[in-house]
């Protein structure tokens, strides 16, 4: 069992940096541990722990040169050198006009759910919820996935007088069934390991894997699609990592540049970032110490908003919506707790509804292929089917998809009722429905 | 090399493991320092210089894997993590018995380190940043040009692995990487040029002498100049065609259809759920024609100075070379010490690498080479009456078994009648993996053969982002799709 190092240490620790002569310094401390299990072939092959602490120093000299250091050993003695280190990098960086100084005081109202339980996870408990899921396989089939728990502490202080600190657990698990020409994947996140069942996950894995024995060849062409959370996840973290930050907005690089008040997508289409809310896993407040808040970035379909952080908001007379990355950071605000908001259907009568179309449950590997139209790429995978008639009529072979992100929200006819959160191969987890979508376009198919 | 204190830690926690009952264990220190730092025109986006530190325990009890990794390095911290270490590998009797068996492998004892010219730690910032600087000015000058990016990334890791059989390996890797990127961004587009590779450089097992080699600024004003050019190109449009690909767009494209699909881990279905497995089976070796007889693949970890190549990996197995495809034929796997008897290897070759020492080794591509040919990409487009020649890699996808795939890249030049002709904008290409290779008829010779480092290959859960590198020179591909549009 690991046990919590606390605010009151991590603050203590974090003072050797603060007492380190320069006009400002910021300390950004994580302490981090968990466990994570993979199996593959039905076995757990991988099982790993770990504890990690890092505290990384920013430091301010001539009111606007920046250096920034780190060291992740818990000592005060290695905290005070990062931040001398850090001054003498800001010694050496030129000004920089734009730097918005460090952020004041700011009473952070919003706690999250520490679970004790996620945090103090065993590797026999992982390990049961393994065989739990692994039990749901038939004889032939094949399991893969992982379980995984994880706690942390974050500590954002500063010579301002900023003193933040947050914990946050959370789990996850998911479950790939392997049969030998189909395969079937399901995965859920939550803040509490109690709140998975990896029985339900396995079963829907097996059943997708099931259906999907013998696929056929789909031609490529355009297709009324039906993608499922997990698949609706790439699609809108895609998006934030191309243009819901403020500062591809402020380059104009951004498919909502220029576009904020104007209807970019179907109006049944909400997306926000919503740190706080009780059901996602983020923190209340950034990693420059700002309360975190909940922003709309397409409401109803119109391009309503991007996230800020300290930097661009100076930039754009604006405030910052607490959604700084550690520094130093180039990329500028990302919004780390999407959520694209549930409609009114089931899946049951989204399916129904569909004369002709292709169920996605995951797309692998996307990328982009144009920045500022939104255009993406990627394949389907474990568990690509056939819509006939209202029905799921078989497993098809996986396709790749080349589309246009916007104009696939545009062309939006139905939302799910209910939302999962879901990994993606390059980011991290977003809460998401599933979605009808009409002249969604497959470009190429492969061979499984 | 690592202080004394260090070994006794690490022999500690070999100690504890073996007390607690572990058949196998080995324990790795590992010290990562690393320097990046950030320009955007004309300012100091970020710099940042850090370390991280930690012991990584890896044990076999009763035939299963256990790990546990610490920061933490007081000995009572290191004794835990041992300790944990066998009890996570215990808790995997809730499955389903396994039985790991590891090829033998002599316990080495060695010290190695990269070969540097300059410590590129002790090169001053102010000359660092002046360089980035410089080169930013020399792309804003001109016209047109929106945005100038240039940057610097260093790494130094510092490792002493000991296992329970007696190998101890003292280890030192300097890898340094530099880039420069132009951006025009139009009403609906963004073009970008980059120099001299994309996704922030050129990166190698080399010293400071690296970057001041790259000579960013003489090129900054042709990249930026390319950048605000392919704004008013025409589109590449959709067609099957002969497709020619520089070196580093192709380095990508045998990382991507070569150097994933010969892991082992992921043709033995460990990475399934994740990353994805492989078209590949066991059988293939020996028989599966890959490409055509010009294609032979090599993967080599002693290429002195590229970004791949160490003394030893993180399982304690020496550097080696492979033969991977020869004259077109499938011939081997890249494999680890778990892997290797599956398949009737005797011995691993030496391919397993742990991102940090807070996580599991994995296999992972070296350098994986496309031996040079004996043409040029000057013959190659001489002896082309139509097609296109496609230049540094914009954008990569590829299915789970790495069968299909499309790459986008920053920019192409058609070609007719033998001749480099009108530069084109938004180039791809698609493909199937098998297909690809066996078209290909022209590789480039050793003048235009060089190794290109891959720094951000990711693989595994927890995370890992390993620096890899591939060696080639310019090729020639019959019969491609290009211009795919959706």
């Amino acid at each position: 069992m690991t046990e919590p190092i606390g605010r009151e240490r991590l603050l203590e620790t974090a003072d050797a940096a603060l007492r380190v002569a320069a006009d400002g310094i910021q300390v950004l401390a994580f302490h981090s541990w968990g466990g994570l299990t993979r199996f593959a072939s039905s076995r757990i092959h991988q099982n790993t722990w770990r504890e990690d602490i890092e505290f990384r120093v920013m430091a301010v000299v001539d009111g606007n040169r920046t250096g920034v250091a780190s060291t992740h050993s818990f000592e005060p003695g290695a905290v005070a050198r990062a931040a001398e280190d850090a001054v003498a990098i800001a010694r050496h960086t030129p000004p920089d006009p734009d730097f918005p100084g460090l952020a004041p005081p700011s009473p952070v109202t919003t706690t999250t759910p520490f679970d004790e339980a996620t945090a103090n996870a065993t590797p026999m408990e992982r390990a049961s919820a393994v065989a739990v899921a692994l039990a749901e396989f038939p004889k032939g089939m094949d399991g893969a996935g992982y379980v995984e728990t994880v706690a942390d502490e974050v500590v954002v202080c500063s010579t301002t007088g900023l003193q933040a600190f947050g914990r946050t657990t959370r789990a996850g698990v998911s479950v790939l069934a392997m049969a030998d020409d189909s395969s079937g994947y399901a995965e859920r996140l939550e803040r509490r390991f109690g709140d998975l069942d990896p029985r339900v996950l396995a079963a829907r894995a097996v059943d997708k894997a099931e259906r999907s024995r013998d696929p056929q060849a789909a031609e490529p062409g355009a297709y009324t699609v039906i993608l499922e959370p997990a698949a609706t996840s790439t699609i809108m973290q895609f998006l934030a990592f191309l243009g819901l930050g403020a500062k591809p907005y402020l380059e104009e690089r951004s498919f909502m540049s220029g576009k904020l008040g104007e209807k970019i997508a179907s109006e049944l289409i909400t997306i926000v970032d919503d740190p706080v809310a009780p059901d996602s896993l983020g923190l209340p407040f950034d990693f420059e110490g700002s309360p975190s808040q909940r922003v709309a970035l397409i409401e109803k379909g119109i391009a309503a908003g991007v996230v800020w952080d300290r930097t661009t908001a100076k930039k754009a007379g604006t405030e910052s919506t607490g959604h700084a990355l550690p520094p130093p950071n180039p990329y500028g605000p990302m919004p780390l707790n999407l959520r694209m908001e549930p409609g009114s259907s089931t899946i049951e009568e989204i399916i129904a509804s569909t004369e002709r179309g292709l169920l996605v449950t995951r797309f692998h590997y996307s990328n982009v292929v144009n920045e500022k139209e939104a255009i993406l790429t990627g394949m389907t995978r474990d568990g690509t089917f056939l819509i006939e008639d209202g029905r799921i009529a078989r497993g098809v072979k996986n396709l790749r998809y080349t589309q246009n992100a916007i104009e696939a929200l545009s062309n939006v006819e139905a939302v799910g009722d209910t939302t999962e959160i879901s990994t993606e191969l390059f980011f991290g987890g977003s809460r998401a429905p599933a979605l009808k979508i009409r002249d969604f376009k497959f470009s190429s198919s492969t061979t499984h | 090399m690592v202080e004394s204190g260090i070994t006794e830690l690490v022999e500690r926690a070999l100690d504890i493991a073996r007390a607690d009952g572990a058949s196998y264990a080995d324990a790795r220190f590992l010290q990562e320092e690393w320097e990046a730092i950030d320009v955007q025109d004309d300012r100091v986006q970020g710099v940042d210089r850090g370390a991280t530190a930690g012991i990584g325990v890896r044990v076999i009890v009763d035939g299963s894997w256990g790990f546990a990794g610490t920061a933490r390095l007081d000995a009572r911290d290191i004794e835990l993590a041992a300790a944990r270490a066998v009890e996570i590998a215990r808790s995997c009797s809730a499955v389903k018995a396994a039985s790991v068996r590891l090829a033998d492998e002599p316990p080495n004892t060695a010290t190695w380190a990269t070969a540097i010219d300059e410590d590129p730690f002790a090169v001053s910032l102010e000359e660092k940043i002046a360089t980035l600087l410089d080169a930013s000015a020399r792309m804003k000058l001109v016209p047109g040009l929106t945005i100038a990016e240039a940057s610097i990334d260093l790494w130094r890791r510092t490792s002493f692995l000991a296992t329970s059989e007696g190998a101890r390996i003292d280890q030192t890797v300097t890898q340094s990487g530099a880039g420069i990127r132009a951006l025009a961004v139009g009403e609906r587009e963004v073009q970008q040029r980059s120099y001299p590779n994309s996704f922030r450089g050129h990166f190698a097992c080399k010293g400071y002498e690296h970057i001041r080699a790259m000579d960013l600024a003489s090129n900054a004003p042709r990249i930026a100049e390319e950048a605000v050019a392919l704004m008013k190109a025409p589109e590449l449009p959709s067609a099957e065609t002969t497709l020619i690909l520089d070196a580093p767009q192709l380095a990508l494209q045998v990382h991507e259809s070569i150097g994933h699909p010969i892991e082992l881990d992921r043709v033995l279905g460990m990475e399934a759920a994740y990353a994805g497995t492989s078209f590949l089976a066991p059988p293939d070796r020996g028989s599966l024609r890959y490409g055509s007889e010009l294609v032979n693949i090599t993967s080599d970890a002693t290429l002195p100075g590229a970004l791949g190549s160490f003394g030893f990996d993180d399982e304690g197995v020496e550097a080696q070379r492979s033969n991977i495809i020869t004259d077109g034929i499938f011939r081997e796997f890249l494999t680890s010490r778990e892997t290797a008897p599956e398949v009737g290897e005797a011995r691993s070759n030496g391919t397993m690498r742990a991102s940090g020492w807070d996580v599991i080794p994995l296999i992972r591509m070296t350098n994986v080479n496309l031996e040079p040919g004996d043409s040029s990409l000057e013959q190659m487009i001489a002896d082309t009456d139509e097609g296109v020649f496609m230049s540094t890699n914009q954008s990569w996808s590829i299915d789970d078994k790495r069968v299909n795939f499309q790459f986008g890249c920053e920019i192409a030049w058609e070609i007719r009648k033998g001749k480099r002709r009108r530069m084109m904008r938004n180039p791809n290409y698609a493909g199937k993996t098998v297909e690809f290779w066996s078209s290909c008829d022209a590789i480039g010779g050793p003048d235009e053969w060089a190794v290109w480092g891959t720094p951000n290959c990711g693989k595994g859960q927890p995370g890992q982002t390993a620096r890899v590198a591939h060696g080639t020179a310019p090729a020639r591909f019959r019969k491609v799709n290009v211009g795919v549009r959706g």
